[in-house]
Formats: C-alpha cells, sequence, structure tokens
C-alpha cells in the first residue's frame, strides 16, 4: 500500500507541532477573559444601538427589535398555555 | 520502503494517480455544488409517542432476539442522526442486525416556546412517559435505557428520580458527572466568567452556534486537519459518505433550552453536583445511590468532549451491585458512528444488553 503523499507528510509535521500550542491557547485563561469581555461588549453594544434608533424607528412607525423581540415572547407564552392545557386534556 | 521503479509499476502508479485526479475532480464538484450529500436517519420507522416536539421512533425488525426493548436517549444539544447515519454506518442498524429492538427519544428542535423547559421536564416527563410507551409498543414489561452524552446525564438522573420505572438495565455513553474534569469546554460558564443569562439569546434559549463554537475550542486544529483528510482523500466515494454526513452532524447542533441551561451551569458545572450530591431536581436531591439495576458505563478513551476522568465516576456513584465499564477505543462520536463503531464499540455493547436482557 502506498503512504501518505509527501505534502500530507509535511502538513502532519506541522500540524503536530502546532496542535499543542495552538490549543494551549485556546483553552487559556486569558483567551477564556477576552471571550467574557467580547461578548459583554457586544451585548452592550447591541443594547446601545437599539436604544438610540428605538425612538427614529417609532417615529416612523417601524417596530424595533424590541417590540419584535415582545410579540414573539408573548406568542411563545400562548404556545406554552396552549400546550399546557393539551396535557390536561384526558 | 522507496516505491518501485520498474517501468510498469511506474505505469500502473501513473494510472491510479490520474484516475483518482479524475475522482477527486468530479467529488470536488459535487462536494462544493452539495448533490452528493447522504441521506441521513434512512432506516424505517413508526412514530409510536409523540409530545410536544419529542418523539419516539420504533425502528421496524423483523428478527428480534431479544425480547427487552432498548430505549436510547439522545442529547439535549445535537441531532439524534448520528445514531443512524446512512446504510453500512449506522448504530441503529447496527442493534437492529444483533436481534435488539430498538426505540430513540428524539427530543427535536427547541424554539422560544422550549426556552422554559427545565431538566425536569425530560427526567421527570419525557423519558418516563417514552418507557411507558416503549413497553406498550414492544409488548414487554421492561426496557434497556441507553442514554448518550447528555442523553445519560438525563438517563441517570431520571433512573435516580424513579425507582419504580421498569428499567432493566441502564447503560451510559460518554455520559459526564464529574464536571471538574470538563474543564476546557466548560470554562467559559465557570463562576466569574460568562453567567447563562448572557449565553442565552432572546429566543430564551443558547443558540446552536455558541455550542458550536465551544466545541470547536476544544480542538482548534481539527478543522484545518479535516480539511487536509478530505483533500487527500477525495477521490475516494466511500469516504466522501462519511466525511460528508459527520461534517453536516458536526455542523447541525441544536438550541439548548435556557432554563435547562441554566440548571446545568448552576449544578453540574459550578457546584459539580452530581459529585457532591447535591444535585436536586423539583426542589428535591437526587440520590444516584438508588439506582440498583445493572449499569454499564461506557466511555470512549479519546473523547475529548467526555474525557474519561469526567465519565469514569458513574459506578461509584450509582447502587448497583453490577455497575460495569466498557472503555473503548473511540472518539466522541466515534462510539456510535463510523467504520470502527461497528467493529469494536458496537458488538461489546450490544452484546452486554444482549446478556443482560430477557431473550424473545
Amino acid at each position: 500500500m502506498a503512504g501518505k503523499p509527501l505534502w500530507r507528510k509535511a502538513f502532519d509535521a506541522v500540524e503536530s507541532r502546532a496542535a499543542g500550542p495552538v490549543e494551549a491557547g485556546a483553552h487559556s485563561d486569558v483567551l477564556g477573559d477576552l471571550i467574557t469581555l467580547n461578548v459583554r461588549i457586544a451585548r452592550r453594544a447591541q443594547q446601545e444601538v437599539e436604544r438610540r434608533t428605538r425612538r427614529l424607528l417609532h417615529m416612523a412607525n417601524l417596530p424595533t427589535a424590541t417590540d419584535v423581540r415582545r410579540l414573539s415572547e408573548q406568542v411563545a407564552a400562548l404556545q406554552r398555555e396552549l400546550r399546557e392545557l393539551e396535557d390536561r386534556r384526558p | 520502503m522507496s516505491p518501485s521503479l520498474a517501468p510498469a509499476d511506474l505505469l500502473s502508479r501513473v494510472q491510479r494517480d490520474v484516475e483518482r485526479a479524475a475522482q477527486r475532480g468530479r467529488n470536488g464538484l459535487r462536494y462544493a455544488a452539495g448533490t452528493s450529500r447522504p441521506k441521513l436517519g434512512q432506516t424505517p420507522k413508526d412514530v409510536v409517542w409523540r409530545r410536544h416536539k419529542a418523539e419516539l421512533w420504533h425502528y421496524r425488525n423483523d428478527d428480534i432476539k431479544v425480547r427487552t426493548p432498548v430505549v436510547i436517549v439522545h442529547s439535549l444539544v445535537s441531532r439524534s442522526y448520528v445514531l443512524d447515519l446512512y446504510p453500512g454506518n449506522s448504530a441503529v442498524a447496527f442493534l437492529l442486525k444483533e436481534g435488539l429492538d430498538v426505540f430513540l427519544l428524539d427530543w427535536g428542535v427547541p424554539d422560544e416556546a422550549d426556552s422554559g423547559n427545565r431538566l425536569e421536564h425530560y427526567v421527570d416527563d419525557g423519558i418516563p412517559a417514552a418507557i411507558a410507551a416503549a413497553c406498550e409498543a414492544a409488548g414487554t414489561e421492561e426496557v434497556t435505557l441507553l442514554g448518550y452524552c447528555f442523553g445519560g446525564v438525563l438517563s441517570l438522573l431520571s433512573a435516580a428520580r424513579h425507582p419504580e420505572l421498569p428499567i432493566r438495565n441502564l447503560a451510559l455513553m460518554a455520559t459526564p458527572v464529574d464536571f471538574t474534569k470538563m474543564e476546557t469546554i466548560t470554562a467559559l460558564v465557570r463562576e466569574g466568567r460568562l453567567d447563562p443569562e448572557e449565553v442565552v439569546e432572546p429566543t430564551g434559549n443558547v443558540p446552536p452556534d455558541v455550542i458550536e463554537n465551544g466545541f470547536r475550542l476544544l480542538k482548534p486544529t481539527a478543522e484545518v486537519a479535516q480539511y487536509a483528510n478530505l483533500w487527500e482523500n477525495l477521490w475516494n466515494d466511500e469516504f466522501m459518505e462519511g466525511y460528508q454526513a459527520m461534517g453536516q452532524w458536526a455542523r447541525d447542533h441544536v438550541p439548548f433550552p435556557g432554563a435547562a441551561f441554566r440548571q446545568t451551569v448552576e449544578q453540574l458545572v459550578r457546584n459539580n453536583a452530581l459529585m457532591e450530591g447535591t444535585f436536586e431536581l423539583g426542589g428535591e436531591r437526587v440520590d444516584l445511590g438508588v439506582i440498583r439495576s445493572p449499569v454499564l458505563n461506557i466511555m470512549a478513551e479519546r473523547d475529548h468532549i467526555v474525557p474519561l476522568a469526567a465519565a469514569e465516576p458513574i459506578v461509584d456513584l450509582v447502587g448497583s451491585e453490577q455497575a460495569e465499564e466498557l472503555r473503548l477505543s473511540a472518539g466522541h462520536a466515534g462510539l456510535v458512528a463510523g467504520r470502527k463503531a461497528a467493529k469494536v464499540t458496537l458488538p461489546g455493547i450490544a452484546g452486554w444488553i444482549a446478556d443482560h436482557s430477557e431473550k424473545a
């Protein structure tokens, strides 16, 4: 049976050397903290954008993401109530 | 050994390379166009029970040799078709061939209406009802409960919360109980890092891409290595079928219901409550020691998602006199899918189930 092609041998050699340090980096506290920070900043930025655009959209009589979210929460609540009724049915 | 330079050998190698190049081109085009994706989860089955999005599937089998049916409980974050990929690579089909009567409890894809589903929803309602439905459909009084990954955790909790359930055997595959040994995957939600609320999206659930990225972080170079495997084997139709099926499954996660996620983070991850004996459901402490049925703890030695150390303590936590371990040389998905599963892992699992069950 033919062995691995040369390019694959080279790839495996690089990958086996790189995997350890890359995994160590991915599993490090620093990256964990960075991801945590990134998620928090992104959430705050999104909230801020929503807050600032809300008045503008409402002036144009357009719904905001928050409005849509509230509506969809209400639909979900209705669905849950329907399920409960369905479950109680003999 | 260096390759032969004889003209006949050289010619045959050139021929082989030319053929493979043509097959590579054809398979590459098909792969890029997405026209050669295998159809997944095709083993014939009937839905025998349904509640909300959960369904219990009964796989058809005309040659049942083991009377006690097997109810497989799948995880909450991935698709159950990993257990029934395609003909020739299906754990379900393998178990059927071994004469088992197989049911699979699939939780469906949660949406906003499911965001309030707590673990009790699965442990106290879903699993007991599915077991009852399986008993009725199979005409038996007992089942073998086989949990996979987080489905194993749910099965374990259900067996402990409801000792009255007719569970003849409990088999758990890649089931974590010691969450301190799963630091890599749980690192982002440990105390001081992200709170569950920061991970849950407006639908009330944890989005699938968060789960997928969490798995990606475990082995960041794996994806590149997979592309190298793809290029090397692009000519091979059999490889392509498996590659596409597994690739699709690995990218096909489902949302994690927010309420169950909060409980998982607070109790299992942050308090390691199964190991500490402090796990509570419905305001009551769950004691795994009440589980008396034979237990098989199936662990994959190369599992990077649920490492051995996270699953090992199961045999000490349950109260069964017959608590056994089965360590298999496989990865997390390799327990149930791939060529090795059919040769190494599944025969051991099917054998144990058959030995501990009533014969037909």
